[in-house]
């Protein structure tokens, strides 16, 4: 389990991170959510040591991270980048040998890697040389070639179009059915509910809103009801959930015209912009 | 450091050493090098002997043993010497101009050169007629030949070359001029490369890649000795191939260090390099963009050239006490200390507490270096300013203890 508690950091008048306390748990997907400089890059990389918090910890299995634990954690930076002039399996298994494997080992999982990203035949090219599209899936295995306990993504879904973010989504879901404990930041609020148990979102260095997505939105007292009908028109009205369903089926009246009805707690969509707007 | 420590500081190593010589620059700035050494070495032999034979022309009145004389004299001195004769002072002097022959000698009492006088030429030629003239007038005062030649025998003259300090040749002080130069062109070469790819890395932003996974102080300890032992490793190569090539012209003509002396010189190399190299490494991390690379290691370039200024300066007088400062002080040590081992100046332990003195340095030097490096590496954007680096990273002496345990209870 990834435990931060009460971690703060400061960037001269910037509070990046302000208490920010929450957790992971192991083979679970958390979604890290939040606006644009809320403090999401700035906690995954006080994980890894990048960023030295002023005050409070992150904790893995219930111990301050040092950096023989950070051996086996994968972490893949916003910022992505790798050495553009070295060959791809080649540049792997520097990454993965720097996490302490040995040489054959990280060669087979290297290698595996590449052949399940369909790399391949890309393997004993540059990096450079390769697509968009395939650099980021080398970005990907360099976090994943040492069999991470804890994986750490910041924005895996940037940039990738539907089938890559689709093949994205199932590996994740793959490695936490594993038994990894996975934290990844995204703004695609619709997937992040798809694909996650947790979520945590922060705003402005706080986290906001931290817990199980099921009961999170069971938690809040609205519920919404959507209509479609036949002509086309639709309806979105927020009720208390205490609201009889008979009732709000009555009242919607014309009801041999309904095409769809539901009636639903609220989306992630709207739990972020009442967290984040609170 | 510990075990995981260096093995990481090895991999890092190991692959500056890999990526770099695989390198197309890299393969091409080698071949140059070495044909510049090996040209620099074969060009003036060649050119040396071209002029082997010489071409002496005679017109006028010539005595009759000159001929003789001065071939017996060109043999003598391994330069033999081409006699042609001209029977008009025009047709002589014409061949002097079109450098069919290097002098003309007129009447045996006047040298006519094309242009500059070859000094050994012109010894020769006089030593010829000064002995054929030495001759004719013993001949005519009834001195015989056998007792001519016990007259006139040379007296050998011994010359011996004191140099500057005494209990060492010129040849040591050579050696000392030629090791500051090339520490010099060695430190400023190798340690650029550390700079670059700093940068490189930077730029690249592989860099959080790696510092997620190990801490910058050994990020910078590995590149600056894998580019260290390339360095090493080319430095070796360009020196045997120049020994080979000075063993196969035949002109051994460099100054005769003595054997400890260049095993201090190569153990300075490595010192100065780390000392500057981490220094590069350091500055190096505060640019984002390889264009800025240069701008940022001004400071270290300003004082490697005021370091190797002074301790070129204190090469003459290596007893002096601020010679003696230089030797022992980290940024200039590396240039002044192998001068004074090659003088003599410096007792056995000197050199000893210097690289003790030096090591501490770099290590010193590593750890701050590290600090700013990783406060830096992940700033991008405008060039950092040193101190603002240094910042970003609390180091290991603030109390990050104490406010820890306000916001963490003592239980676990």
């Amino acid at each position: 389990m990834l435990e931060f508690d009460a971690v703060t950091k400061r960037f001269g008048p910037v509070l990046a991170l302000d208490r920010c306390t929450f957790a992971a748990r192991p083979g679970r997907l958390t979604g890290f959510l939040g606006p644009n400089g809320a403090g999401k890059t700035t906690a995954m990389r006080a994980v890894f040591g990048l960023v030295e918090p002023d005050a409070g910890q992150a904790r893995w299995r219930g111990d301050p991270i040092t950096p023989a634990e950070r051996a086996r954690f994968g972490y893949m930076p916003e910022e992505r980048g790798l050495y553009p002039r070295m060959m791809v399996a080649e540049q792997l298994v520097y990454l993965g040998r720097l996490c302490g494997g040995a040489g054959a080992d990280v060669r087979k999982r290297v290698d595996g890697w590449l052949d399940r990203l369909g790399l391949a035949d890309r393997a004993r090219d540059k990096l450079d040389t390769l697509s968009h599209g395939n650099q980021q899936r080398v970005q990907l295995i360099a976090a994943l070639v040492n069999e991470p306990e804890l994986l750490v993504l910041d924005e895996p879904f940037s940039g990738l179009d539907p089938l890559a973010m689709a093949a994205m989504a199932d590996l994740l879901r793959e490695l936490a059915a594993a038994g990894t404990t996975v934290l990844f930041s995204s703004h695609q609020l619709d997937l992040v509910e798809d694909l996650c148990e947790d979520v945590v979102i922060i705003d402005h260095g706080r986290v906001v809103l931290a817990g199980e997505l099921a009961e999170l939105r069971a938690a809040v007292p609205q519920r919404f009801v959507d209509v479609r009908y036949r002509d086309g028109a639709t309806a979105h009205v927020p009720v208390d959930r205490a609201t009889e369903l008979e009732a709000v089926v009555a009242a919607i009246g014309r009801t041999s015209d309904v095409v769809s009805f539901s009636f639903q707690p609220p989306t992630l969509s709207d739990l972020f912009r009442r967290a984040v707007a609170a | 450091m510990s075990g995981p420590g260096l093995r990481q500081v090895w991999l890092v190593a190991a692959r500056e050493m890999r990526e770099r010589s695989r390198s197309r620059a890299f393969r091409a700035s080698l071949l140059v090098m070495l044909l510049v050494v090996v040209g620099m070495i074969v060009v003036p032999a060649l050119l040396e002997g071209r002029d082997g034979p010489k071409d002496v022309g005679l017109t006028g009145a010539v005595p009759a043993e000159l001929a003789a004389v001065l071939e017996a004299q060109g043999q003598a001195v391994e330069t033999p010497l081409r006699l042609h004769r001209y029977d008009t002072l025009g047709a002589g002097q014409q061949a002097v101009r079109d450098g069919d022959v290097d002098v003309l000698v007129v009447d045996a009492r006047r040298l006519e050169w094309q242009r500059s006088t070859d000094e050994q030429l012109r010894a020769l030629v006089t030593g010829a007629i000064q002995l054929v003239a030495v001759r004719e007038r013993a001949a005519a005062a009834g001195i015989s030949p056998d007792d001519l030649a016990a007259v006139v025998a040379p007296v050998p003259v011994e010359e011996v070359e004191l140099g500057r300090v005494a209990g060492r040749s010129p040849d040591d002080e050579a050696a000392a001029f030629v090791m500051t130069v090339l520490l010099f062109i060695a430190i400023s070469t190798y340690g650029n490369l550390v700079l670059t790819g700093v940068v490189a890395e930077k730029a690249s932003r592989v860099v959080e890649v790696l510092l997620a996974r190990m801490p910058a102080r050994r990020l910078l300890a590995g590149k600056v000795a894998g580019i260290g032992l390339l360095g090493l490793a080319q430095v070796a190569l360009t020196a045997v191939v120049g020994l080979v090539a000075m063993a196969a012209v035949g002109t051994v003509d460099i100054p005769a260090a003595r054997g400890g002396v260049v095993a201090w010189a190569v153990v300075w190399f490595v010192l100065g390099y780390a000392v500057y190299a981490v220094a590069y490494g350091t500055l190096g991390s505060l640019a984002s963009r390889t264009e800025d690379a240069q701008t940022v290691a001004g400071p270290v370039i300003a004082v490697l050239l005021v370091c190797y200024f002074a301790s070129f300066a204190a090469i003459g007088s290596p007893e002096t006490g601020w010679a003696t400062f230089l030797s022992y002080f980290p940024a200039t040590a590396p240039m002044a200390m192998p001068n004074r081992i090659a003088m003599g100046a410096a007792a056995w332990w000197e050199p000893v507490v210097a690289v003790a003195v030096s090591v501490a340095a770099i290590d010193g030097l590593i750890r701050l270096g590290g600090r700013v490096y990783s406060g830096a590496v992940l700033h991008s954007g405008p060039t950092l300013k040193l101190r603002d680096a240094w910042r970003r990273t609390p180091g290991p002496g603030r109390p990050r203890g104490v406010a820890l345990g306000l916001h963490r209870p003592a239980h676990r």
